[in-house]
């Protein structure tokens, strides 16, 4: 998966249909940002990257940048 | 003085829609002000229940609503058409009688197929707020058998259970976004899924049925006045519900 296409993903799991997403975006501000969200990303990014990140690993990323971090910067094409 | 029950500028999307309580909540709804998205496979019968509403601004898709990925596109369609989606009503729903031994996993997962998870596929969809207007309310047409058991009824009544299930947990999900989720639990009423299943039975066994209703076998007029109400900001404090209407059946 391409960085756009983790763009993509996550706009869709914030339903953030016009609002603009970057790597400098804080998720923890986004109003749809919550428990659930987070349980949505863990299943994006395994169906994605085949990696299987838990709730705890989560709570320490801000930016989208960190959570790509957190993915790997190698995972992506 | 508003009507509480008025479904004026209401879009509700409803599956099943061709017979039955679908085709009954589709009519009801239109005659209470709401423009009616309809959704069944035989185009046939969608056009004859199209025919029957009162006018607005209606349509009708003729739609496997099991070919899940088909879904998305028309309730875009549907919303560009119309307007955002105010209301939901899953009547589309299958009867199954088959005894356990002859109940395999394929039978299971086709009578879930098209009494659940279509349902909470639609859900899904019609639940981003992209498609959503201000407040919306989802009906899900289970079954008073989601709550009493019978031989051979293991497939539907499990299906009907789940129904009720699914709601209630989404009810909590989606109230955040102001979305009401409630199932209604009829008994048996005069339709043609009912009366095709009546026709395998003896008198007696008929007569037995009808007397075990206090007050009768109910018409499909019974359950669509409940999706109204439903529907409608009557309700609006109402939420992971299940409302029976059964004449009494469930007491007994």
């Amino acid at each position: 998966m391409t960085i756009d296409g983790l763009i993509e993903e996550l706009k869709e799991i914030f339903e953030l249909e016009d609002v603009e997403l970057t790597e400098a975006t804080n998720l923890k501000d986004l109003e749809e940002y919550d428990s659930l969200s987070v349980l949505s990303i863990i299943a994006m990014i395994d169906e994605n990257f085949g990696k299987r990140l838990s709730s705890k690993d989560l709570q320490s990323i801000t930016t989208v940048k960190s959570l790509m971090e957190l993915i790997g910067m190698d995972s992506f094409e | 003085m508003n009507n509480p029950f008025s479904l004026e500028d209401k879009n509700i999307i409803i599956t099943g829609a061709s017979s039955g309580i679908g085709k009954q909540a589709a009519i009801s709804c239109s005659q209470m002000g709401a423009n009616v998205v309809l959704i069944a496979r035989n185009e046939g019968r969608l056009k004859e229940t199209f025919n029957k509403l009162e006018s607005g601004k209606h349509l009708y898709y003729s739609q496997d609503i099991t070919k899940y990925h088909k879904l998305e596109p028309i309730i875009k369609n549907a919303v560009n058409a119309v307007g955002k989606i105010s209301g939901f009503i899953h009547s589309a729903g299958i009867e199954m009688t088959l005894p356990l031994n002859v109940l395999k996993p394929a039978k299971f997962e086709e009578v879930y197929s098209i009494n659940v998870i279509s349902a909470f596929n639609i859900a899904q969809l019609i639940s981003k707020k992209k498609y959503i207007g201000g407040k919306t309310s989802f009906v899900f047409i289970s079954s008073i058998m989601a709550q009493l058991g019978q031989p051979g009824k293991i497939g539907y009544c499990s299906s009907k259970g789940a129904l009720i299930s699914g709601a209630r947990a989404m009810a909590l999900e989606l109230a955040h976004k102001k979305i009401r989720v409630n199932s209604i639990l009829p008994g048996m009423v005069k339709s043609e899924m009912s009366l095709k299943l009546l026709n395998t039975l003896s008198d007696e066994a008929k007569k037995k049925i009808a007397e075990m209703h206090p007050l009768g076998i109910g018409s499909v007029n019974d359950v669509a006045n409940a999706c109204i109400y439903l529907l409608s900001d009557a309700s609006k404090w109402v939420t992971g519900t299940n409302l029976v209407i059964d004449g009494g059946y469930s007491s007994t």
